[in-house]
């Protein structure tokens, strides 16, 4: 090795671990804050948002469990059709419904939810985490129907025409061939389903309207507020804590699938 | 197989096609074209929360205008959307240049940048509240000790300039790991071969960057600059909870002020005819974007 | 044939679009419920919301409530700041609660719309009108009608740490006159030096310096705003002054340098710290201050040269329009403003009773302070405004350009335009 390329591995490494330190350090200072308390550390701030009036129940954990699950597993089933047809069949309109659901990105979302609101009211879904799941099943289509045709695209033509010649229906193609090829794409669309319904706050602020029914985003943040209030910024962070646990465990855990799923997925614009 | 059986066979396809995509269909039409429908609907009336709507265009219209708050935010928008996406993109597109080879270390970085984004946005943003706050933040307490700063220091409200900073380095810590993985992908897809015969050639490294990496990456950066630019034009949750629009209205967007005409001053059509006209710009910008770089490519 | 179906679902929700936008038109906005007056006991589930600020208050209410009646009242919070939100888009698609508190500045915004049910003749005939504080009955009325009655009362008054008033020199028990005083009180204190500061405002939060600035406009003869709310009167020699009494304070360091960004939420937390000498804030904070364990005196807020004011506060509530249960709601509310609900529920509990008529019960007595601050009920202002958020309390509002500009740019340049820019405000639509 010569000394200039030393000098550049000094350098990617001092510069890396520099950036690791500023990237992750937020994350470790939330955990450290959320254990600190006035005589020590402890759990106190955590008690604190388990057992206070306004803080996390049982019950906001189950909605935001049922709410994730049901956009997960939604938009799971319509981007895995529609990324499907997109990627793989000509029909007419195509393109136009394409560009529309992308097109969802570029609304403001503060306008729509009253819209969105009057709508589940229509179809009786008002105060309903099926009619919120449908929601953020929506908000969620641009990026996984975007994600799922190109993952479909990228699969050899050769392999669902082999399916074909063996007599099955598209269908059945989809099931036993196609599906196994596109998983890191599924795992990418399922992964970023769940970070966004799991701390999704202000779609549940304005459709959901009883308390049994609100999530565990709505509870933390519903902490933050007291009369002309003082901050309990202990027990904000134990809840930002608390609502990141998983994300990161899943994350940590999905990593090398979901990066595959992204080369596999996004590379094609 | 005769031309008629095989336009039938083609026709069949493309029902079951159309078929595939029809949730997507039903989604879109019900919960994203039905509210637009109705938010455009809006524009044209003078909307009250209970009781009739009575037509009034093109008075919301005519009366953005005349709306003193308007000018300030389309201003501050445009500016946080230029710092934003150039910011973002210069550190996004370095981070994935230090990691796309390799070597011993590499997974460890790649997940450190990932990491922030398993934190949803909101708590991201109450994650900072608390980080930059004098009350339990390290952050005035680092900075007093190594003699940067002296006495008390509000980061969110305290001036123009550092209540920007403070959204800004929220977003880059939230978003900057996401678009990393996306130039990343990009990045991989450029076959070695390319680099080797620029090597071959004798250029440079930034030669290589300039004239193999950055050509070949125009559908990327395309795609990351679109999504950057739109993120930030509609950028409402981190001042919202971070800065409130403050100090002096000096953080306040676009998506702020039609979150003010809708809620505070409960006015539907002057919010939706703002919104109307936003989308409407956003559009615009997107084409003009994509033929650009469609022509170019 | 799943591709008819599904595209006969999507006609189906356009021509659904369609018929709710004429529906809307022929929408009569909520007849009142029942046509009796009195209220209905009948075992009805009601729900009622309110922000986070008054959550603990309106509970107590409904446990009470609840527990002598068949109706059962369930109460939901929300926060603070999104509250506003929350309520427009529920009355946009028409399923606003059965109640719903506001704060009492927002309340005559919400009777305007038509948010709340039309309550004249119940509340004429409950004999309770002239009984409760006028300002809420005020805030409540639209163009001659009642929608809402008093929930909540909160009154800005001045709170002093008596331990540091002792350390200072000053005595603990003579709060000040004049808010010349109080200046002079503040000054005293900050020379303790350490982390102790004279006092401490909410100089980035329109709403917390209205409520504690103006009563000493008011205390010196003073006005903010004419009587319809249509126009601003904040360019004026009192409130300059008023202004400048702090500002002055401010400059010399002895307000704390965080008052200039406090946005509101970490005021109270400053108060509680116990260094803080004295400080304008809400009444309902004794309480909660004195939990923390700092020894608190109470004074009312005064003008510059004395006259004793205050803000009246709290909220208001009412029938959500769209309610069908508006006579069983109505049950709710009356007895909300009954002898039994005030003295047991609101006195009992340290706070102030909507009820003027009960200022002085037999728990306010055991507490001087109490009676002190009771005592200003009858002193104090509730300003009304159609658009009193967007021109005061949002963070976006007029007034706090004027506030920041008043306490730490141009003075008298703020003040001037912010008339203007108010008074447009106040104006629009």
């Amino acid at each position: 090795m010569n000394s200039s390329n030393a000098v550049s591995r000094w350098g990617f490494y001092v510069t890396g671990i520099a950036l690791a330190i500023l990237f992750l350090s937020p994350l470790l200072w939330s955990g450290w804050a959320s254990l600190r308390t006035p005589s020590g550390f402890g759990l106190e701030n955590y008690d604190r948002l388990f057992t206070s009036d306004n803080g996390i129940r049982l019950e906001h954990i189950v909605n935001s469990v049922t709410v994730s699950a049901l956009t997960v597993g939604g938009t799971l089933l319509v981007s895995t059709l529609g990324g499907y047809a997109f990627g793989r069949f000509q029909f007419p309109g195509r393109d136009a419904l394409f560009l529309l659901t992308l097109a969802i990105l570029m609304v403001p979302y503060a306008t729509i939810l009253i819209a969105l609101y009057v709508l589940l009211g229509w179809i009786g879904l008002q105060d309903s985490l099926v009619g919120l799941s449908l929601v953020l099943i929506m908000f969620q289509l641009p990026f996984s129907i975007f994600m799922m045709r190109n993952s479909f695209e990228a699969v050899p033509r050769e392999l669902e025409e082999s399916a074909q010649v063996d007599g099955c229906t598209t269908f059945t193609a989809l099931l036993r061939i196609m599906l196994p090829a596109v998983k890191p794409g599924l795992v990418t669309v399922g992964l970023f389903a769940f970070l966004t319904s799991w701390s999704e706050f202000f779609a549940p602020l304005i459709l959901l309207n009883s308390t049994d029914k609100f999530t565990t985003t709505l509870a933390v943040v519903n902490m933050r507020t007291a009369s002309h209030g003082s901050i309990d910024y202990a027990a904000l962070e134990a809840g930002v804590v608390f609502m990141a646990v998983p994300c990161l465990l899943l994350f940590a855990f999905m990593q090398r699938s979901y990066v595959r799923g992204f080369t596999s997925g996004a590379l094609k614009g | 197989m005769s031309p008629k059986a095989s336009r039938s066979r083609s026709r069949a396809r493309a029902l079951t096609g159309a078929a595939y995509a029809a949730p997507t269909a039903v989604m879109v039409a019900v919960f994203f074209l039905a509210p637009l429908l109705l938010v455009g609907w809006m524009s044209l009336h003078k909307w009250p929360l209970l009781g009739a709507p009575t037509m009034n265009a093109p008075d919301n219209y005519t009366r953005i205008a005349d709306n003193d708050l308007v000018g300030s935010a389309v201003w501050f928008t445009l500016r946080y959307t230029v710092v934003m996406t150039v910011l973002l993109f210069v550190v996004a597109f370095g981070l994935a240049l230090l990691v796309q080879h390799r070597r011993p270390g590499v997974g460890f970085l790649r997940t450190s940048f990932l990491l922030p984004m398993a934190v949803g946005f909101a708590s991201a943003s109450l994650l900072f509240l608390g980080l930059l706050s004098d009350e339990i933040g390290p952050v005035s307490d680092l900075l007093r000790k190594l003699g940067i700063i002296e006495g008390y220091v509000s980061w969110t409200s305290g001036s123009s300039t550092s209540a920007l900073s403070s959204t800004v380095a929220l977003v880059l810590w939230r978003f900057a790991g996401f678009n990393m993985l996306i130039i990343l992908t990009g990045l991989q897809a450029i076959p070695l071969e390319v680099y080797e015969a620029a090597r071959i050639d004798g250029a440079t490294r930034w030669q290589t960057f300039r004239r193999v990496t950055i050509p070949l990456m125009r559908p990327t950066i395309a795609l990351v600059l679109t999504m950057m630019v739109t993120g930030s034009l509609l950028a409402f949750d981190q001042f919202w909870i971070l800065t409130r629009g403050g100090p002096d209205n000096s953080t306040t967007s676009l998506v702020m002020l039609i979150y003010r005409e809708a809620f505070i001053r409960l006015d539907l059509g002057s919010a939706s005819a703002i919104s109307v006209a936003l989308l409407a710009v956003l559009i615009v910008f997107n084409v003009v974007q994509l033929g650009v770089l469609r022509r170019r490519g | 044939m799943r591709v008819r179906k599904l595209r006969g679902l999507a006609l189906g929700a356009a021509a659904l679009l369609l018929a709710s936008m004429t529906a809307c038109g022929a929408d009569d906005p909520a007849a009142p419920g029942a046509s009796g007056t009195d209220g209905v006991d009948d075992g009805a589930q009601l729900t009622l919301w309110t922000r986070a600020a008054t959550e603990s208050v309106s509970k107590a209410y409904a446990e009470a409530y609840n527990a002598t009646h068949k109706n059962k009242v369930t109460v939901t919070s929300y926060p603070n700041e999104e509250y506003p939100a929350k309520l427009a888009s529920a009355a946009g698609a028409k399923a606003l609660p059965d109640l719903f508190g506001s704060d009492v500045v927002f309340a005559p915004q919400y009777a305007s719309q038509g948010l709340w049910a039309d309550i004249t003749d119940k509340f004429a005939a409950s004999g309770l009108k002239d009984k409760v504080s006028p300002g809420h009955v005020r805030a409540g009325t639209w163009e001659g009608k009642n929608y809402a009655v008093p929930h909540t009362v909160d009154m800005s008054v001045l709170l002093y740490n008596k331990d540091l008033y002792a350390k200072a020199g000053l005595d603990p028990e003579k709060g000040p006159k004049s808010l010349k005083e109080f200046a002079e009180h503040a000054r005293a204190i900050n020379k303790l030096g350490g982390d102790v500061h004279g006092t401490y405002f909410g100089g980035n939060c329109g709403g917390c310096v209205e409520f504690t600035f103006w009563p000493s406009v008011w205390g010196a003869g003073g006005n903010v705003l004419d009587t319809d709310g249509k126009n601003a009167k904040i360019d004026s020699k009192e409130m300059a002054d008023v202004f400048a009494v702090y500002r002055a304070l401010y400059e010399e360091g002895v307000a704390a340098p965080a008052s200039k960004d406090e946005a509101g939420p970490t005021w109270l937390g400053a108060l509680q710290s116990g260094k803080i000498g004295i400080a304008p804030g809400p009444s309902v904070w004794l309480g909660l201050i004195e939990e923390k364990g700092v020894k608190m005196g109470v004074a009312p807020i005064s003008g510059p040269d004395g006259g004793d004011s205050t803000f009246i506060g709290g909220d208001s509530i009412g029938i959500g329009a769209t309610s069908t249960k508006a006579a069983q709601a109505w049950d709710f509310l009356k007895w909300t403003m009954s002898e039994e609900a005030q003295v047991e529920v609101i006195a009992k509990n340290k706070g102030v009773p909507v009820r003027t008529d009960l200022a002085s019960n037999k728990y306010s007595s055991a507490d001087p302070r109490i009676v002190t601050i009771n005592s200003l009920v009858a002193k104090g202002v509730t300003p009304y405004a159609k658009n009193f958020n967007a021109s005061f309390n949002d963070p976006q509002s007029p007034w706090l350009q004027t506030v920041r500009g008043a306490l730490f740019g141009d003075a008298a340049k703020a003040l001037a335009e912010g008339n203007t820019a108010i008074t447009k405000s106040l104006q629009q639509g």
